[in-house]
């Protein structure tokens, strides 16, 4: 069914819609996907500041300053979404052709009733999550008081809600890899997503695994989200700029949470808690440090494959097997190397056998999702912009 | 001006028909859920004080703790304030305290005693859950003007959580993610990305 409305003008050339206009405007693309990554980015930033500050400080409130930063990331990744869907609306209910909108291929939304890019209809929805579970939060402290777990179902909802618009702003950025600022975009989302996705992996913390599910998250993640963006973008250089796009994300976050907490402890006339001592700010020394080192092996691998000319049917897999057995056997001598004792050589045994497994799944999953986000190229219209 | 506008009009017209049914419900709804957040929140802007509704003491060789419950009797995963006050103050004290009970992780076993956040003239634990119902230990080791003491309170008991089970609740969480990938499954038979893959690299 065709939703367009017969334009009713007399026949002399119209001035086209606010709408319609910013539709076709070259600088909507751009501006759009940078405010949702400000967003995301937000929600990032103000998640590892709360996570500090309860382990730096304590008190809490519903409207401390880092929960106000990461319900405004929420907040602003979903009304950019909006806007977004909204416009490429008007614009296709004007007549407009809105196949090669920004932020991915149009998708008919409440039987047509709205047309929503499907980067920008991920985020939005992962915004209105977020909302909902925010719901869920307020009725679950009501029960069981202030934040004493991270990994509530409410939380975990929340956290999801954040991955979900983070992966919407990947493929609004991915739809414009045609574009340097689609392609600045996917190795600036892709680490947003690497360092926050594998909280929602603290869910199935209870369970009796034989493996932590985090380090299983961290590796699974971190390489496949790697092996996409660089198979999505098609640049050998990819893996290696997102990997160092995500030490300097590290970097800014390790100076940024107990900087934070500490700053707004002062001014709220609150003491940091007794018997600190001096270990690395929580959230930050959890992401994978040593991701070059993995980057370099799946880029050489990637190089090995298009010299030997391997299909794509196995490629991704060899690639993602190695990234994977790098960050694997990183993550112990990581956590050996910020806490007090060597790494456990029975956990470098398991990791040795997990990591490449991980890996592989990551690359065989990667390689498809990049196809994916390769067909919802908006090319055409932001092509030279 | 107004016909080149009137397709856009028209546009809004059209989807707003569609919706005028549900716009009463989601009115009423929104205005549900901000009276909700409204009323949730209001007491939740300012740091609440420790309230001590129960005691226990301990003592640890010569020295007498009173130990403070926020909540009485205590349920799994609650959020809870714990209060340690030896009888003279914690000036010229130290210790740690040793926690002992059903699923607690190594970490969360063994802690230095440290001043309560909201309440710096005794020591003490906040936003501290206990993770499963049972009988939990709390053992003092202090080093003080007087030397050195131990002493434990033991068998305090901890109730079921509070609320529904915890499958209900993560049931409900789930559907979401759920929900998504039940999308991008859908996505991926209509797209069949693994027929495109050769060509990849």
């Amino acid at each position: 069914m065709s939703t367009a409305l017969p334009i009713t003008g007399t026949g002399t050339p119209s001035q086209p819609s606010p709408a319609v206009r910013i539709s076709r405007a070259g600088r909507t693309g751009p501006i759009a996907a940078n405010t949702v990554l400000a967003g995301t980015t937000m929600s990032l930033f103000g998640l590892s500041w709360d996570i500090q500050w309860h382990v730096d400080v304590g008190p809490d409130t519903f409207f401390t300053l880092s929960h106000l930063m990461l319900y405004s990331g929420s907040a602003l990744a979903g009304l950019a979404s909006l806007a977004m869907v909204l416009i490429a609306t008007a614009a296709q209910r004007a007549g407009q052709p809105v196949d090669r909108f920004p932020g991915g291929k149009p998708v008919r939304v409440f039987g047509g009733v709205f047309r929503a890019p499907l980067g920008y209809l991920i985020t939005g929805t992962g915004a209105a999550l977020f909302l909902l579970f925010g719901l869920l939060d307020l009725w679950w402290h009501s029960l069981y008081g202030f934040d004493a777990v991270l990994d509530s179902p409410p939380h975990i909802g929340l956290f999801l809600s954040i991955s979900f618009s983070m992966v919407g702003s990947v493929i609004v950025f991915a739809a414009a890899r045609d574009t340097r600022w689609g392609r600045a975009g996917v190795i600036l989302s892709i680490p947003v997503l690497i360092i926050f996705s594998p909280i929602t992996t603290k869910a199935f913390g209870a369970l009796p695994l034989p493996v932590e599910p985090e380090l299983v998250g961290n590796i699974l993640f971190s390489t496949l989200l790697l092996i996409t963006g660089t198979l999505t973008i098609g640049r050998r250089g990819t893996a290696l700029t997102t990997a160092a796009t995500l030490g300097v994300l590290q970097l800014l976050l390790w100076w940024f949470s107990p900087w934070a907490a500490r700053v707004y402890a002062d001014a709220s006339g609150l003491p940091l808690r007794d018997n600190l001592g001096d270990n690395p700010p929580e959230l930050p020394s959890e992401i994978p440090v040593f991701m070059l080192f993995a980057a370099a092996a799946i880029t050489a691998l990637l190089w090995l494959s298009r010299r030997r000319g391997w299909s794509g049917r196995i490629a991704p897999q060899i690639m993602g097997a190695g990234g994977g057995a790098v960050v694997g056997l990183s993550l112990p001598i990581q956590s050996a190397l910020f806490g007090d004792s060597g790494p456990d050589p029975a956990e470098l045994l398991t990791m040795t056998a997990v990591g490449p497994a991980t890996g592989a799944l990551a690359g065989y999953l990667a390689a498809r999702l990049a196809v994916l986000l390769r067909e919802h190229s908006t090319a055409s219209l932001t092509k030279g912009r | 001006m107004r016909s080149s506008r009137s397709p856009l009009l028209l546009a809004v017209a059209s989807a707003s028909r569609r919706i005028r049914g549900h716009a009463r419900q989601l009115v009423l709804a929104a205005a549900a859920a901000l009276a909700l957040v409204a009323v949730s929140t209001a007491p939740a802007a300012a740091y609440a004080p420790v309230g001590v509704v129960h005691t226990e003491r301990v003592q640890a060789g010569p020295y007498a703790i009173t130990v403070g419950f926020s909540e009485w009797p205590l349920r799994a995963m609650q959020s809870l304030d714990f209060t340690f006050a030896p009888a003279d103050g914690v000036a010229g004290k130290s210790g740690t305290l040793t926690l002992d009970g059903p699923g607690l992780d190594a970490d969360d076993r063994e802690s230095p005693l440290g001043r309560h956040p909201r309440k710096r003239d005794v020591w003490g634990l906040d936003v501290q859950a206990l993770p499963e119902p049972g009988t939990f230990s709390f053992t003092f080791d202090i080093d003080g003007p007087a030397g050195h003491g131990r002493g434990t309170l033991r068998n305090v008991g901890v109730l079921d959580q509070p609320g529904p089970p915890l499958a209900i609740s993560w049931t409900v969480c789930a559907i979401p993610p759920v929900g998504m990938l039940a999308y991008l499954a859908v996505g991926w038979r209509r797209n069949k990305p693994s027929e495109k893959v050769a060509t990849l690299i």
